[in-house]
């Protein structure tokens, strides 16, 4: 999975291309470590590219929206298609987040 | 029909390779392309359930074999030898909660059991062999619990 980051107002960026599971999820995490520890609370994650998302990738998106809830930070989704939107749907995601349709609707709102 | 057939270690340098393998092999043998990235998400979490649990701290193999039946349905079995774990029997996560209430885990055999038409599981000769039966056609994934059958 390739990770490319960008800053925009006070949202960081985040596009995702290819697959998001066992083996791609740790780096992420790293990522959004990374930007969290340097005080970033507004995260907007980028689906568009994205093939497909596993458990594993599941996982760090929850874990990354628990750890800024208690920042008072804000993780936004956008763009999610095919595969990735119906494994949103189907564990119940799709209704604990706040999903935007696509980039620019998502940094609008920010 | 050609089967397919690999036999890996079960560290997470190989999952790629599995999963490459298991692509080509439904693609060769015409399942329906919106499907695929699907099967490969349940195979996908139940190598990485292997990789990640059934060994602990062994090293172990794990076997991916393929075939299509009779009806036309794909048959994939996945087999390791490690400690005794029934997919089948976990409970379903709760997902109707909020980001605090939601637990982080226990969604990969949740997915599994969504992607497939039908799943098995037995112990046989100290093995875990797990069977998943799926449709070469018909549309999105499934929304309701598949049929989920305790091995004997």
């Amino acid at each position: 999975m390739e990770i490319d980051v960008k800053k925009e107002g006070k949202a960081v960026i985040i596009s995702l291309t290819g697959r998001m599971d066992a083996v791609s999820a740790p780096p992420f995490d790293k990522t959004v470590d990374d930007f969290i520890e340097q005080g970033e609370t507004y995260i907007l994650i980028d689906f568009r590219s994205l093939e497909c998302i596993s458990s594993a990738g599941l996982q760090s998106i929850l874990a990354l929206a628990k750890r800024l809830e208690l920042m008072n930070g804000t993780v936004l989704l956008s763009d999610l298609n095919g595969a990735v939107k119906e494994v949103f749907e189907i564990s119940g995601f799709s209704s604990i987040f706040t999903i935007y349709d696509n980039l620019d609707a998502a940094t609008a709102s920010a | 029909m050609p089967m397919l057939h690999i036999i890996l270690p079960a560290k997470m340098d190989h999952l790629k390779s599995f999963i490459q393998s298991l692509s080509g092999w439904l693609q060769h043998n015409g399942m329906a392309a919106e499907k695929i990235p699907r099967v490969e998400l349940a195979v996908e979490e139940a190598l990485v359930n292997i990789i990640r649990y059934a060994y602990e701290d062994q090293t172990g193999d794990i076997e991916l074999r393929g075939d299509v039946a009779d009806d036309q349905r794909f048959v994939i079995e996945i087999m390791d030898s490690g400690a005794p774990f029934d997919v089948c029997t976990l409970p379903q996560p709760d997902i109707h909660c909020s980001v605090r209430d939601r637990k982080i885990g226990g969604l990969g055999v949740f997915l599994i059991q969504r992607m497939v038409d039908e799943l098995l599981y037995r112990r046989e000769g100290g093995k875990n062999i797990l069977t998943m039966f799926i449709g070469r056609n018909n549309g999105r994934f499934s929304s309701s619990r598949p049929d989920i059958h305790a091995g004997a």
